[in-house]
Parts: structure tokens; sequence; C-alpha cells
């Protein structure tokens, strides 16, 4: 395939997934005016968004680069704080335990939030209820349901380990168990998928009712019809739930900051420090806002290649309609 | 018409950008000064205590507590500081003087006329970088050894004598130890790192710290830093690593009546003076039959006894502070021994003040306060020591510390590792 280009042979930028440039626009003495309005109207979040999301975005980068002092000037020391991550071992724990979050959490999160939406979704006698029922822990603030998760998950008193005994289970130390505190993060983290079984829910009231119907006619069954038309037709919500999902776990912090009690982060041997929680330590407790940065950028680094691979990939598996 | 909205909204967006640039202007006629408080479980007391300096000066102090930790950084750097910043310890006074955040107080010292000879050494040491004084203690904690004197009859132990020796201490954590025939604990003698660590005393008995004792010099490696470990090692490779975690999780809240030691599950413990106050087991357990003492030192170094380490509130003058008199004059106010006296008194926190320790309100929190106030003026009273690098380093001897606890680690080996990492890492902080 040969990439088209300019008469002068140079090449001509073509923009990827297909998006689309703007038709040229003509700038008429009405459309000045309507650009300013919209702009005056913007600039609320306009101003925010330079002041306080880009500035701070580029700062950092420069900060990276340094090591950094509160109230003298930065010390520029090149790629010295990117060099001594490499070889710092927290960083890579840090690192780890966030990829095994990603890895496990997020598929797990949106198998169970599909199958829940699925279930949430049949004609059944109290469906509002159910619906109200299982998106309820998403509003729960995080800090007071990881403490009532701590509690649940106690290995001597926690109504998980008690139940497990009544079936001649003997239930593990969870939190205190470096073998299970992550697994435990992650069932506390199902507990509160309500918000992306939400987004499930309208993806699958949007499914054709034709296509169910004509594959009905067709005598498939229900699980038949699930996989080849419910899946692929929800495919760009289990994308978008993907994306997000996998972003949120990499900057994953609250839960893990309240398990570590502040003065334990990272307990039990390391294994809930993830990847902002050694961020936050650097930063606010070791006072090192240069290495802090450089990790920032690496870690925006790692989500950016992420999510362009899945972006890249999806086109596979994403289906959209029309 | 258009022109006129046009205007008013650059003027709305203008005027917000200037509120949330705007600083305050240094004020020389001094009407109020903020106090911010890292600690601080009852802030309107704190606040009635600053109150009295309004009365005598006619300045309003407005107390902000308790502070979260990092709140701290970003009010420092910013363009409105507190007038005074009393930290939950040296450490961060040392951080941030190296950064340039907070004063050297040599000035504020004199200018404030403060008593240095008044000060205990220890609680003193955590705020001293060679000549330096970068902070001052107001108000510590010190750590004891207490245990339940119904236990320790419970499992034929005389209950008025508490272990004389560490070696002492573990023969009786043995015979206090009950396990239950699925090998389960049922109650246990002592847990080493029970409510959180207590190596800095440990090793303090051994002889030694992390630090030399002019926290110049890095001894992470040294040999009391292994026999500390190693010693409070065996309290969980015996009973087995899992058992004992199981057994602790199910304990309950701190401060609630249904902590360990109060419901009878363990029957020593390292804690703190404030356990004896009026907010804790007098609150909250009355009926406990308990003691109090030093934390025993080793059969072979009885010249260790009455070891205690001091840890607490460390008062720092921001170096963005609008006036440094004000802060002086009111950092001398709290430093006075009627005022710690009455702070400390009612929060049954130790004083710092040698003049403060003798007013009667200490008499009143009983006998068994009195033994952490007698213990203030041992030759064995240390300070936990602090350099610019203490929350990095304690921070990575935390985790070796639950490695070696959790896992049966060698405690050498790891200890080394920080050795090795850490040692020009405080050479470069220390310059």
């Amino acid at each position: 395939m040969t990439e088209p280009t300019t008469s002068q042979g140079r090449k001509i930028f073509k923009p990827p997934f297909g998006w689309k440039f703007p038709d040229k626009v003509v700038w008429t003495k009405r459309t000045k005016a309507d650009f300013r309005t919209g702009m005056l109207f913007l600039s609320p979040w306009l101003i925010g968004f330079l002041a306080f999301t880009l500035y701070p975005m580029v700062v950092s980068f420069y900060y990276s680069f340094t090591i950094y002092h509160s109230r003298r000037a930065p010390e520029w020391v090149g790629l010295q704080n990117y060099k001594d991550l490499l070889t710092d071992e927290k960083f890579w724990i840090a690192l780890n335990n966030t990829m095994y979050m990603v890895a496990i959490a997020v598929p797990l999160g949106l198998f169970a939030s599909f199958l829940c939406a699925v279930l949430l979704n049949l004609k059944v006698r109290g469906q509002a209820f159910y619906r109200v029922v299982y998106f309820l822990p998403s509003i729960v603030p995080t800090v007071a349901g990881t403490i009532l998760f701590l509690w649940l998950l106690n290995p001597q008193v926690g109504l998980v380990n008690t139940l497990l005994a009544q079936i001649g289970i003997d239930g593990p130390n969870w939190m205190a168990d470096p073998n299970w505190s992550k697994p435990a993060l992650i069932l506390l983290g199902m507990w509160g998928m309500g918000g992306t079984i939400i987004i499930y829910l309208s993806g699958l009231q949007d499914v054709p009712q034709s296509l169910i119907e004509a594959a009905e006619l067709d005598g498939a069954n229900w699980l038949q019809r699930l996989w080849h038309i419910t899946i692929p037709m929800v495919s760009p919500i289990t994308l978008f739930n993907l994306i997000t999902g996998m972003i949120g776990m990499f900057q994953y912090f609250a839960q893990a900051y309240v398990v570590g009690g502040g003065d334990s982060l990272g307990r039990p041997l390391n294994s809930t420090l993830f990847y902002s929680v050694y961020l936050y330590q650097n930063a606010f407790l070791f006072l090192k806002m240069g290495y802090a940065s450089a990790m920032a950028w690496i870690l925006f680094i790692i989500i950016l290649i992420f999510t362009l691979l899945l972006l890249k990939v999806s086109d596979r598996f994403t289906y959209y309609a029309g | 018409m258009k022109k006129v909205f046009g205007l008013l909204s650059v003027l709305m967006i203008l005027s917000i950008l200037l509120s949330a640039c705007g600083g305050s202007s240094a004020a020389t006629d001094v009407k109020v000064l903020r106090v911010w408080v890292q600690w601080g479980d009852n802030p309107a007391q704190i606040q009635t205590l600053f109150d009295k300096y309004t009365a005598e000066t006619g300045i309003k102090v407005e107390v902000t507590a308790p502070l979260a930790d990092d709140k701290i950084l970003p009010a420092l750097t910013g363009s409105e500081p507190p007038d005074v910043l009393v930290l939950s310890g040296g450490d961060l006074a040392k951080s941030f003087y190296k950064e340039g955040l907070v004063d050297e107080l040599s000035g504020a010292i004199k200018a404030g006329n403060i008593d240095m000879a008044d000060f205990y050494t220890a609680p003193l040491t955590q705020c001293q970088q060679g000549d330096l004084i970068l902070c001052l203690p107001w108000g510590t904690d010190a750590y004891a050894l207490f245990w339940n004197k119904d236990m320790f009859e419970a499992a034929g132990l005389d209950p008025e004598v508490p272990p004389a020796t560490m070696e002492e201490l573990v023969e009786f954590a043995d015979k206090l130890t009950v396990v239950g025939a699925d090998g389960t604990i049922e109650q246990i003698g002592f847990i080493p790192n029970h409510s959180w660590s207590h190596t800095d005393l440990y090793v303090r008995n051994f002889g030694g710290f992390w630090y030399s004792d002019d926290g110049s010099t890095l001894t992470a490696n040294s040999q009391p830093m292994i026999d500390a470990l190693t010693w409070q090692q065996q309290f969980f490779t015996k009973y087995g690593v899992d058992n004992v975690q199981a057994f602790s999780s199910g304990f309950g809240e701190y401060g609630s009546p249904d902590a360990p030691f109060y419901a009878g599950k363990v029957a020593m413990m390292v804690e703190g003076e404030w356990q004896t106050g009026p907010n804790f087991i007098p609150a909250l357990k009355p009926e406990l039959n308990y003691g109090v003492t030093a934390f025993p030192p080793p059969a072979d170094h009885p010249e260790r006894a009455g070891t205690i380490v001091n840890q607490g509130t460390a008062v720092v003058i921001p170096s963005g502070a609008p006036n440094k008199d004000a802060s002086a004059k009111l950092l001398a106010w709290m430093m006075s021994p009627a005022i710690v006296a009455e702070e400390f008194c009612f929060n049954a926190n130790l004083p710092t003040s040698k003049k403060a320790a003798e007013d009667p309100c200490f008499k009143e929190l009983g006998d068994k306060f009195q033994v952490f106030v007698d213990l203030m003026s041992s030759k064995n009273a240390f300070a936990v020591l602090t350099t610019p690098l203490s929350f990095e380093l304690n921070d990575a001897l935390g985790s070796a510390e639950e490695e070696i606890l959790l896992t049966g680690a060698d405690p050498k080996e790891l200890l080394d590792a920080i050795q090795a990492e850490f040692e020009p890492k405080l050479k470069e902080a220390m310059k």
C-alpha cells in the first residue's frame, strides 16, 4: 500500500484510528464572533487546564531532570533520576504490584461487571431493585469502603473467614499476608464496580432487538446470542471500560493508602506498595520531588504505550455499528 | 451590550486569577498569629491554651490541628506559611531545614530568652544538628514495659515482679503464652512490635543505635542493630509467623476497651506514658490490674537499666513566616514551664521542661505516670536520633524489620544492604 503524498512527493500526515480533520473553516465575521463567544464560555475550563494541568505537567517534566529544592533553584542532574529509578528495587516492586493489579483486577472486573449487567438486564420481577443494590456500593466513599473491607476480611473476627470456616475452609490472613493482600484489594474493587455495570447496562440496552430476534428465529440459544451478538455489539463499551479501568488501576492509590494507614504504606512486605503510593512517598514523605516527577513521567509513558496498544489492537475485537 | 458582557467576563476572570495569586503583605503590627499543629486529638483544647496568649498580649492566635502530612510541605513553600509549626517529630524539622523551609532557632531562643538548661537533654537532642538548633521539643513520649498482674498470677508468676532482664522477659513470655490444641494462639506473652516498631528501644538496650551518637554516621548494620532484630525475631519463629499474625489480626482497635492488653490477650507490652493517663487505661479499662516499669536490659549489661527513648513534638518557625519577632515571642511563651505543664498534664504526655515536671499536676496523674517522669532523668535516657534522611531511612528499616520478623530473613544481610545504600546518601544529606 502506498502512502499518500503531495505533488512534491512529501508524505501527507494521515490521522490514526480513522480520525478525520474537520472541513476547512471559512472565517467570516460571524464565525469569528461565534469563536470569541465560544472561547469566552470555554475560558474557565481553559484557564483551569492551562494553570492547573498543563503548566504543572510541563514543570514536572523539567523537575524530573533536577533535584528539586523548595526554596532554592532546582539542581539540574540530567537523566540521573531516571537512572536511579532503574536501579531502585522498590520502584520495580511497585511497578510489579501495579502490573499485577492491571493484569488481573481489570479483566476480572470487566468480566464480572459484564456478567452482572447481563443479569441485571434480564426482565425479572424486582429488576430496578437489583440494579440499585448492585450500584449502591459505588456511592460508598473509598475510605469507608476500604475500612469496611478491612473488617470483613479480618482473619479472626471477619465475616468472610467466619463463613469460610462454616464450610470447612481455613481462611487466609488476607491483608496481613503478602500473598493475599492484593487479591483482597481486588475483591474490594469488585465490590464497587457499580459504575462499570451501569455503563455496560446502557450498552446492552442499545443492542438492536431485531438482531436478537433474528438469531432466535434461526434457533440460536441464549449463550450463542450472547457470544455472537451481544458481546460484539457492546465491544466499544468494553474497550472504553478497559482503557479507563487500566488507567485507573495504574494510578491505584486511595485503597492502598487506607490499608497502609499512612505510616505502614506498602505493608505487608511491600505487597501493597503500588506505583502511585511509592510516588507519593517520594514526593511528600521523602521530599524528593524531582525523583517523584521522574516517576510520574515514566507512569505517563507506560499508560500512553498501553493505551495506544489497546487502541491499535482494538480494531480486531471492536465492532462499531454503522 | 456584547462589549459590556465581554469586558465583564474578562474582569471576572482577571479578578479570580489575581485573588488566587495574591499573597499577604508582611504585617508590622501583628494582630493575628497562626499556629499549625501536626498532631492534635483535641484541637479545641489547643485553641483554648493559645487563647491565654491572646488574653496576655492581645494578639489573636488561630490554631489549625490536626494537620495532614501532605499539607505541610505546600504550606511551607506557599506564600502564607504559619507563624509557628508544631511537628510530630524532629526528623521533619531537619528535612525542612535542609530545604530552607524552617529557620535555625538560635536567634529566636536568644530573643525570647528561652532557658535551654531547662530542657531535658534527650528530647532536645532530636532537634540538634551539630551546633544548630532546628526545633524545640514541646512535650515528649517515652516507652516502658507494661505487664498484666492478673495474667502473671494465672501463669504462676509473681504479679508484683516484672522481668528484670531481656532474657527473663523471653522466659516470662513463654509462660504467659497459651496455645490451643489446634496450634492457634489463645493468649500471648509478648509481641515485640506491638502496636508499632520498638526497635529504637531494644537497640538502645543492646548498646547502640542506627546512627552514631552525634547523628553524623550511619550504623545500621552495627552489632546492636543485628542483636535487636534477632532478639525480636524469636517471638515470631517460636510460635509461627502465621499464628502470630492471625492472632494479632483479631485484636480490638487501639484506644478502645477491646485493645489486646486491656482484653487480656497480651500479657506484656511496650507502650507510652499516655496509656496511664485519663484518656486511656483509667477511662477504657479502669479495673485493669497492671504495672509499669522501665524496659529491662540484657542480663550481661545491668548498667543499661532505666533505658528509655524519647520521641516527641518539635516546634519550628517557618522561614517564610511573615513576622519572625512575633513568632519568636510566641515560641518563648510556648516553652515557658507553666504552659508546658498545662498542655502536657492535660494530654498526659511527658514535659520537656524540668521545671514543668515539678508541677504537682503530673503527680496527680498517678504513680504509674510518675515512673515515666522519673525515667526522664535516667542516665540512660536517649532520643530517637534524627537526620534529614530519617523518613526514607526509617521506611527502609521498617521494611527490613518486617521482612526479618515475618520471613525469618537474616538481619545482617538486610542491614548490610541498607548500610550500603544509605551511607553515601547520609553523607550527602549532612553536607
